[in-house]
């Protein structure tokens, strides 16, 4: 007798649980639609600031960038996609000096990991939001991101030592949330301090360490020297 | 009574007019020849609107638009498929059977459009109205499975055969219900015909007439029909998460395009068998003395009512399919062999005594029909 | 820990037991089958999962590490090192007969560090092909691409396996047949719709019923603990993401906190409840995408795009979070690379009820169905003894009645501040993993509800040296990934590059007990029970 009830409960439901999966699936009929209508969306289409697609270097109006040829991204890309090719120039003053040449960025082999925009100690380089990346050749990936007779910016704090740079950072603050371009020189003019409170709110203090030990010019001296900072550093403190 | 939209007109014309110009001999040469056409016309028509139509069904039952870029709303989208079947390689494989590699799609397109021609789609559009037409439905679709087993053997890979085998099991087994579904409309028709059976529900369809037995005769019919297809949730044959693609993996282009086709225009078949059985096939709906309300509706042309009978029976497949997941062939077995089949018996049985005892609605209320 | 200790000196009597990060105790080779199986079958506290099993080349030395973890507490851990001078034949014995995990771990120290393990059933290399010169991870090895010569020729594949046998004699080698010469082999993948990746597996079968499967892997293997000595450790982070990509943030986490804890660096406050919410953002985002593909290999399409559907919102917040969708790149060393964005919480909050409506809705559609509880319930039963001996954790091993929460038994970031259900149930079938996930999605919505609003202001990252270079030691750090436990074994000598790295798969121990599962299930249940177990491809190929 439990085998025949059995039989017929299980039957039922059994009958029972498809009919309330089909009543789900009635009521999806009728849901929104979730497909992205891409490309006909691409004027409402919101990218994240945050979402990297594209590494940029900025350049202002005069065609400045901030880039000093340092090479600390080249050395922290895991990949090799960076290559910072640079010519010593001679100063006014008779000094040598690094300068930037090319800034060659592959797209192909880069995994996006933000380890170059983290460590740039003069925030020379930003990820823009512009996904379509879309090539036909695997040559196209491969991008010079300094502009043609581009040059660059001119910093007026002028020979500092190497060792009191603890509040250096200020370059750094401005990156993540805006283009640090317009900010920048005035920054760097008005001495350090008024800018320290930032170096808290801001999200980026991975970035301001980095710069502590990495000053402009102290790179540009120390070449890719970044272990012997590291040192300095360590001793400073 | 007048039926202005008729196509049946159209034929009776075109019949008087030949035979008023040629012997009789020729007019049934042409007429064959021109039948010939307007079924395989509807036979690829009605497959690629199936196709758009499932597509887009699906894709709203998964909350997608589904096909959207070929024409306003994708409407060209199944015909821009056709053209891409049509042009696609054919590849050779390796260490096939190939005779019966290139037999096997016409085996099962033969089979789905030898049921096709014996559907009556309209008051007069039957190309053939057999006396024995259910039988002669329930023979010509099986053929189908001979397709497939031959594809599954011939193609010389470990999957297709697995898909075959299953398929083989599952077909026999369906087969069988859904033979026993028809016999039990069979008896209470009283008919094999479908003409006959057809105008027999003209006040009264088949599914409501035998109450209880009939509506468990529809129920198990259309599960058991479902199943043939070979389509979800019975769709074990070429299970794609198992299976890739079961007994057709290897068939590329338009043979590909010949299973493909088959598929759709079985889920068609089996819904108009159903329309035409238990739904009055293309009899408008009547009402037993409402003479206004039944001249309003015998104004709608028959192919439309079987049409949309149909297509609401195809869109009733649809949603299951897409509803559930797959059984397991052991699951697929028992479901028939425990379930389905010991309940067609009883259910033939019962209808049996309902017809003999005069429980038929139109026997106990014959005011009414 | 004493009484252990004492039984460990009375079993094998020159033992060397130190005590480092963890208790540490080195052996002779041929003492260390006896040693793990009088600690494994010790009544007081039996060490009988095999967490790790890991081959290193320690300069003149080759060796193994294994840890043993206590079952009934995780936190109970016991490092076992043995040793052997030859490099040219390297010997050990095999504890493959003791942990079944260590099967596929021997096989695969075998492929990358050469050495091969006596009374190992099957020994033949894992992820590398037979012919393969040199062993990779060596620290000698020729990586000159003219030794291994990229062929694209199809290779047959020999299903014979040597191994090295101990019998009164003394050692034999001799070789096995995997399968015989009539049974009906199909290959499931390696491009298969349900393997879920690049996997491979013999198959054979009887009728519909699968009799034996072999596992073939390696077919994405890309050599990321290889890659990770030449970098540094901010560099290896990104490597991290690419192993388990379902469960990218909760991998990283592990690796960072691997590295912060050995190099003493202190969380901010911030960046923990951060990483917390992520971690089991993440989690949701993985066990729907599982529950999603579950249903798919049953064949309920439908269902798979609904999963999909709710995955989104988590990819989109994600997305502005950290500009990541799977690679989701936000921890770093020390904390976060990215604060939350300003509408963070606003959007996860929405999310919560929004994801509880839907688990009612999952529920309603597949949970109950009378097709998809005859594909799970009963299939693919794992005993519980079966999940410890396999080593498989996670929402699977708990689904066997295995309590296996790293985040229960050694709690870190903020899992011992929350208040959460460790979800276990007994059954050890496919459907009890199948709803193990369902309930671990509302546990961690509920984990993530109660940190939400509390975030507290502050630093999300600390003071890191620009170089971090990690002290000498070995390290070993576990976390609750979606799939079982993660584990970062770093060995440091000091310097900015780890000298020996390895992950712990928890996906290799999913596949690696799929063999046992399956035996005499039909073929459609073995790709059931595989989305049950939802294994990640890349996670094994590390």
């Amino acid at each position: 007798m439990s085998s025949i009830s059995k039989y017929f409960s299980g039957l039922f439901t059994g009958i029972k649980s498809l009919l309330v999966g089909m009543s789900v699936t009635w009521k999806e009929l009728w849901t929104k639609k979730v497909t992205q209508q891409y490309p006909e969306n691409r004027d409402t289409l919101v990218i994240s600031d945050r979402f990297r697609a594209e590494l940029t270097m900025p350049h202002d109006e005069n065609n400045e960038h901030a880039c000093t040829a340092c090479g600390i991204c080249e050395m922290n890309c895991p990949n090799g996609t960076i290559t910072v090719n640079f010519k010593m120039v001679e100063t006014e003053d008779g000094k040598k000096k690094k300068v930037l040449d090319t800034y060659k960025w592959d797209l192909g082999m880069c995994t996006f990991c933000n380890l170059c925009v983290l460590t740039c100690p003069s925030d020379a380089i930003k990820f823009e939001n512009t996904f379509e990346n879309a090539v036909f050749t695997r040559d196209k990936l491969k991008q010079q991101l300094n502009h043609e007779g581009s040059k660059m910016r001119e910093k007026k704090k002028v020979e500092r030592p190497a060792a009191p740079v603890a509040k250096a950072p200020v370059v750094s603050e401005v990156k993540v949330e805006t283009p640090a371009a317009e900010v920048k020189p005035a920054v760097v003019d008005t001495e350090v301090k008024a800018v320290v409170p930032e170096v808290e709110v801001k999200p980026t203090v991975v970035d301001a360490e980095v710069k502590v030990e990495l000053p402009i010019e102290e790179a540009v001296k120390a070449d890719k020297e970044i272990e012997a900072e590291s040192k300095d550093e360590t001793t400073e403190k | 009574m007048q039926e202005p939209l008729e196509i049946s007109n159209l034929t009776t014309w075109l019949d008087t007019t030949l035979r008023g110009i040629m012997p009789s001999m020729w007019v049934i040469l042409i007429e064959c020849v021109l039948v010939g056409v307007a079924l395989l016309a509807a036979y690829a028509v009605i497959a690629l609107i199936l196709i758009y139509a499932e597509r887009k069904i699906t894709a709203f039952f998964q909350a997608r638009y589904g096909p959207n870029r070929v024409g306003k709303y994708g409407i060209l989208q199944s015909v821009a498929d056709m053209i891409k079947i049509l042009l696609k390689e054919i590849v050779k494989i390796n260490r096939v059977d190939r005779f019966l590699f290139f037999a096997a799609p016409f085996f099962m397109i033969v089979a789905s459009m030898l049921t096709f021609g014996a559907i009556p789609f309209g008051k007069g559009l039957h190309a053939v109205d057999f006396n024995i037409g259910v039988l002669y439905v329930t023979a010509v679709s099986s053929l189908g499975i001979i397709g497939v087993l031959l594809a599954g053997w011939s193609s010389n890979n470990k999957y297709s055969m697995i898909g075959a085998m299953r398929s083989g099991a599952q077909f026999v087994s369906y087969e069988l219900s859904a033979g026993f579904a028809l016999m039990t409309i069979v008896v209470l028709a009283g008919t094999m015909q479908f003409s006959t059976m057809i105008e027999g529900q003209r006040y009264c369809w088949n599914l409501f007439n035998g109450h209880i037995s009939s509506m468990i005769a529809f129920v198990l019919y259309l599960i058991s029909g479902h199943a043939e297809t070979n389509r979800g949730p019975f769709d074990i044959p070429e299970a794609e998460s198992e299976l890739t693609a079961g007994y057709h993996t290897e068939y590329s282009g338009l043979q590909f395009g010949f299973y493909y086709l088959a598929e759709y225009l079985n889920m068609f078949i089996i819904a108009s068998i159903a329309t035409t059985v238990f739904l009055g096939g293309y009899m408008p709906i009547q009402v037993h003395g409402w003479e206004g309300f039944n001249q309003v509706m015998t104004f709608i042309p028959t192919y439309v009512w079987f049409f949309g009978k149909t297509a609401v029976l195809i869109f009733l497949s649809l949603w299951v399919r897409w509803s559930f997941p797959r059984l397991r062939i052991d699951q697929l077995l028992n479901l028939e062999w425990k379930y389905l089949l010991p309940i067609n018996l009883v259910n033939i049985v019962v209808m049996v005594i309902i017809v003999l005892s005069g429980l038929t609605l139109t026997d106990l209320f014959p005011s009414l029909f | 820990m004493e009484k252990i200790k004492e039984l460990i000196l009375s079993t094998v009597s020159d033992a060397v037991i130190e005590q480092k990060q963890k208790l540490t105790v080195t052996v002779e080779p041929n003492k260390l089958h006896s040693l793990a199986q009088a600690l494994r079958d010790n009544a007081t506290l039996p060490f009988d999962f095999l967490v790790y099993l890991i081959g290193m080349d320690r300069g003149e030395e080759l060796g193994v590490n294994y840890l043993l973890a206590s079952s009934t507490d995780l936190s109970k851990e016991i490092v076992l090192k043995t040793n052997t001078a030859d490099r040219e034949n390297p010997l050990l014995y095999s504890i493959a007969d003791l942990f079944e995990t260590a099967q596929f771990n021997e096989r695969e120290v075998y492929a990358l560090m050469g050495i091969r393990f006596i009374n190992n059933p099957d020994m033949r290399k894992f992820f590398l092909n037979g012919d393969w010169v040199g062993y990779p991870l060596r620290k000698d090895y020729d990586a000159n691409p003219e030794l291994n010569p990229l062929s694209v020729e199809s290779k047959e594949i020999i299903d014979i396996a040597p191994r090295i046998m101990e019998t009164p004699e003394g050692l034999i080698e001799e070789t096995v047949r995997i399968f015989n010469d009539d049974d009906y082999i199909i290959n499931i993948g390696p491009q298969h719709p349900s393997t879920h990746g690049v996997m491979h597996f013999r198959t054979s079968l009887d009728g519909e019923i699968v009799k034996k499967i072999d596992v073939h892997s390696g077919y994405i293997h890309r050599g990321i603990e290889k890659m990770s000595e030449s970098m540094m450790y901010p560099q290896i982070l990104h490597l991290t993401d690419r192993l388990d990509y379902l469960s990218a943030n909760i991998n990283r986490h592990g690796l960072c906190m691997c590295v912060e804890k050995a190099s003493q660096i202190e969380v901010p406050e911030r960046a923990q409840y951060i990483r917390t919410i992520m971690d089991e953002l993440n989690r949701i985002d993985s066990h729907l995408l599982a529950w999603a593909c579950q249903t798919n290999d049953l064949g309920a399409i439908t269902a798979f795009i609904y999963g999909m559907r709710e995955r989104e919102i988590i990819l989109d917040i994600f997305e502005k979070t950290c500009g990541g969708r799977l690679i989701i790149n936000q921890n770093v060393i020390g904390g976060v690379m990215f604060d939350i964005y300003a509408d963070f919480q606003k959007d996860v909050k929405a999310f919560i009820p929004y994801m509880r409506e839907k688990l009612v809705e999952y529920d309603r559609f597949f949970s109950h169905n009378v097709i998809a509880l005859g594909r799970m319930v009963t299939i693919g039963v794992m005993t519980k003894e079966a999940a410890i001996n396999y080593g498989v954790t996670g929402p699977a091993g708990r689904g066997s009645g295995w309590s296996c929460d790293i985040r229960k038994h050694i709690p870190y970031a903020l899992y011992d501040k929350v208040d959460f259900k460790e979800v276990i149930r007994t059954e050890g079938d496919s459907y009890a993993r199948y709803l193990n996930r369902l309930d671990e999605i509302e546990q961690s919505l509920h984990i993530i509800e109660q940190l939400i609003d509390n975030i507290p202001a502050g630093d999300i990252v600390a003071k890191v040296k620009p170089i971090i270079r990690v002290p000498e030691g070995e390290y070993y750090q576990r976390v609750e990934a979606c799939r079982g436990e993660f584990g970062v074994f770093i060995e440091s000598r000091g310097d900015k590059f780890p000298y020996r790295l390895k992950f712990r798969s928890p996906s290799m121990a999913l596949v690696s007990a799929m063999p046992l599962i399956c035996q005499n299930e039909k073929i459609s249940d073995f790709i059931g029970i595989g989305g049950s177990m939802d294994y990640v491809i890349p996670d094994i190929d590390r």
